[in-house]
């Protein structure tokens, strides 16, 4: 078999007896393929759509950014331009910062505790007996389908000050009577544990079932070929199945960082529960008092464009690294 | 290189729509057609027996016409109206807080009405009110109701501790920190921390403000002297009567009355109903209290009712709304003495003063009488609702509650509240 046939063919790998060799590299350009027009001719309905729901609000809030944008503006005044007056204004504010600090250390909190749950609950889904899987698989899908405002308000009952489960348990059953009205929201420290119970509550059946399809992906052989080897089982774990997903990994934990710094709804509901707003804002929150509730949505808007450079930011950062990680 | 060539078409995309997308469209004129009138109103203060006068008297008056009422949540309202009201499915008529009115009034919200406030009750109409649904010189929102604050309290646990009604603020004060100290673990005034509403009264009647204008300056005056004195009482009750989560909301204040564990509360008029709300209704009461809810004006600081907190609601007509006619007609019926006489007697001020005996003349109706009658309300800035909203006087009574140091506190919420009443 000549080689000069396999490059015909574009095989990814050639056997040379018993070795294996890199494919050799084509020996004439390739020829353009006929209807090399058509994918992107396809893509152009989703692609105006895409730009209709996301590009033109997107838009929006660039402009309204650079403008004076009060309430009256929305009944149809005509707007100012004060250009980057919104934008001074919020970067030489120390609230900004306070929120922003606030938002990532309670964003990488959230997102490690998801992850290490979702892989360990992706692992334990292997090695379960069949009912105990279905079991385990309804119980995360109907914590998935829960929607985050009903979740977060039956979590407030859990922990609510005068008739909570929680505070009952621990007065009664484990005489703990400093909890009797022990208020969970208003120290912010410990409104961002019970905050932190109920996001990663709603992401790790996300996290599970991802990592759980990637496990069943990696193949059995090598595992066991390993196996035979004398590996542990964290060896195992560390260098066949990350590297066999570490693209799932990229994938999700991207998601998780850009979904729990733009946490919205957990907290919004919490501080209508109890705590101190100031205390307790996060860039979601924060938006939202001071362009919606504050009636200042020019301001509101420079700190979403922020906030929008901000998670850009992270997410190119990550895959970027990802990427040169891969061509190695 | 095929992935950049994506995000270059996507760009020229989005420029080339970008430019030629701010069409406007043209708002179609109808006459006295047939339509759906839709009203919101705000929480459940508003009667079935209202709601259902107004849809009857609606249809009979506009045949073929009808009324669809939607009902509205306090929380989140300024938003939701901000949104629905400038948008092109914006509903007909609303009702609208009235210290959240001016927000709506001064940016061009609602239709003007001046030509037509003779019919819809001109001078019967409540004065307060029809100034907070004023803007420059113009009538946009006629009042809806008034729902002035009373004290409600057990009568067997006031009498057990040898304490009667009492006659002045001070008395307040001190009868419920006598009423806590009798009840361990129970609430002689039940206050949570996010209650602002009624801390009202402990400024006013120590001769602070909240805010007053200042040559064309909003001037914030939580921190004054005076409003520190009452801020200082806010804060006895709080810490030493109030057994009440010191980060909680004032939602739902029949259910610690009903399981015993608060002996008084001050709260609007209607929560007479909640209390009384049959055992089996979506929120259950306790109708087996009734002979022993007692009910009082709040006293003053030298006796007679105290200045209370003038809550309340204005009605407007959208600006948007395509039935101006109809939409009109709804409003006449709102304002007709029929439709307020129900408010009347649901324990709710109506809008017409010469309504005023429809409340009846029980101790719940003289009690509102009485507070009704030296009602105060918030500052009348268009930007004093965004002031609520941001939270800042929630948050500031949380920390008073917390027992935190009042004065830096107050003067903290001052710097915050002027900033946003001037900005």
């Amino acid at each position: 078999m000549s080689s000069n046939i396999v490059a015909m063919d574009a095989a990814p790998t050639a056997i040379d007896g018993e070795r294996m060799t890199a494919p050799a590299p084509a020996a004439k350009p390739r020829r353009r393929r006929p209807g090399g027009f058509t994918p992107y001719a396809l893509l152009v309905p989703s692609l105006v759509i895409l730009i209709a729901i996301v590009g033109w609000p997107l838009f929006q809030l660039i402009i309204m950014s650079f403008q004076k944008f009060g309430r009256a503006q929305v009944f149809g005044a005509p707007p100012e331009f004060v250009w980057f007056d919104n934008y001074t204004k919020i970067l030489t504010d120390p609230t900004f910062w306070q929120v922003v600090a606030r938002s990532l250390a309670f964003a990488a909190v959230c997102v490690v505790l998801t992850m290490v749950l979702g892989t360990l609950i992706a692992l334990m889904m292997m090695r379960l007996g069949k009912f105990f899987r279905l079991l385990l698989t309804v119980g995360l899908l109907l914590a998935w389908a829960m929607p985050a405002l009903t979740a977060t308000i039956v979590w407030g009952w859990i922990f609510d000050t005068d008739y909570g489960v929680i505070n009952n348990v621990l007065v009664n059953l484990f005489g703990l009577t400093d909890f009797t009205q022990h208020s969970w929201l208003i120290n912010p420290l410990s409104f961002f544990l019970v905050a932190a119970v109920v996001v990663i509550w709603g992401a790790v059946p996300f996290v599970a079932f991802t990592v759980y399809a990637g496990l069943t992906q990696v193949p059995d052989e090598v595992l066991e070929a390993a196996q035979l080897d004398g590996t542990s089982y964290v060896q195992r774990f560390r260098f066949i199945i990350v590297p066999y997903l570490r693209s799932i990994f990229v994938v999700v934990i991207i998601l998780q960082v850009i979904w729990d710094l733009r946490v919205f709804t957990q907290i919004f509901a919490l501080q209508g529960i109890g705590g101190i707003k100031e205390q307790t804002n996060v860039l979601g929150t924060y938006i939202y008092s001071v362009s919606i509730a504050g009636g200042e949505y020019g301001t509101g808007g420079a700190i979403a464009v922020i906030v929008v450079i901000l998670l850009m930011a992270i997410s190119i950062y990550y895959v970027r690294q990802t990427i040169k990680e891969e061509d190695l | 290189m095929r992935k950049l060539a994506f995000v270059a078409i996507g760009a020229a995309a989005a420029l080339a729509l970008a430019g030629c997308a701010s069409g406007g469209n043209a708002a179609s004129t109808s006459g006295a057609d047939k339509a759906n009138i839709r009203v919101w109103f705000v929480g459940t203060d508003t009667p079935k027996d209202a709601r259902e006068y107004l849809e009857k008297t609606f249809a009979k008056e506009n045949p073929g016409s009808k009324i669809v009422i939607e009902e509205q949540s306090w929380t989140g309202l300024v938003d939701k109206l901000t949104t629905s009201l400038s948008g092109s499915d914006s509903p007909d008529v609303v009702e609208v807080g009235n210290t959240q009115a001016a927000a709506f009034t001064s940016a061009g919200a609602f239709m003007d009405l001046t030509s037509h406030k003779k019919e819809l009750g001109g001078d019967d109409l409540l004065p307060g009110f029809v100034e907070a649904g004023s803007y420059d010189g113009k009538f946009y929102a006629p009042p809806l109701y008034s729902g002035a604050r009373l004290v409600f309290y057990k009568k067997d646990a006031l009498a057990a501790a040898g304490l009667s009604v009492p006659k002045t603020l001070d008395d307040y004060v001190s009868n419920g920190e006598a009423l806590a100290t009798a009840n361990p673990g129970k609430s002689g005034i039940w206050w949570p921390g996010q209650d602002w509403y009624n801390a009202l009264p402990f400024i006013w009647e120590n001769g602070g403000e909240i805010a007053v204008q200042k040559g064309g300056k909003w001037v914030s005056e939580l921190g004054s002297a005076d409003s520190v004195k009452g801020l200082k009482e806010v804060q006895e009750v709080m810490t030493k009567a109030s057994a009440a989560p010191k980060d909680g909301q004032e939602t739902n204040p029949q259910v610690g009355f009903c399981d015993g564990t608060t002996l008084q509360l001050s709260a609007p008029s209607w929560v007479k109903w909640s209390i009384l709300a049959a055992a089996d209704a979506d929120t259950p009461g306790c109708p087996d209290q009734e002979a022993n809810l007692g009910v009082y004006a709040l006293p003053g600081k030298n006796g007679g009712a105290a200045k209370v907190f003038a809550g309340g609601s204005n009605i407007g007509i959208s600006a948007k709304t395509k039935h101006p006619e109809l939409s009109l007609s709804a409003l006449k019926i709102i304002e007709s003495k029929g439709f307020q006489t129900i408010y009347g007697k649901n324990g709710l001020v109506p809008s017409l003063k010469s309504l005023a005996p429809t409340l009846g003349t029980d101790d719940v109706a003289k009690a509102i009488a009485a507070a009704a009658a030296n009602a105060k309300l918030t500052p009348a800035s268009p930007k004093w609702a965004d002031v609520e909203a941001s939270g800042v006087l929630t948050d500031l009574f949380v920390k008073i509650a917390q027992g935190g140091d009042v004065e830096s506190l107050a003067k903290d919420a001052d710097k915050k509240i002027d900033d946003t009443l001037n900005g």
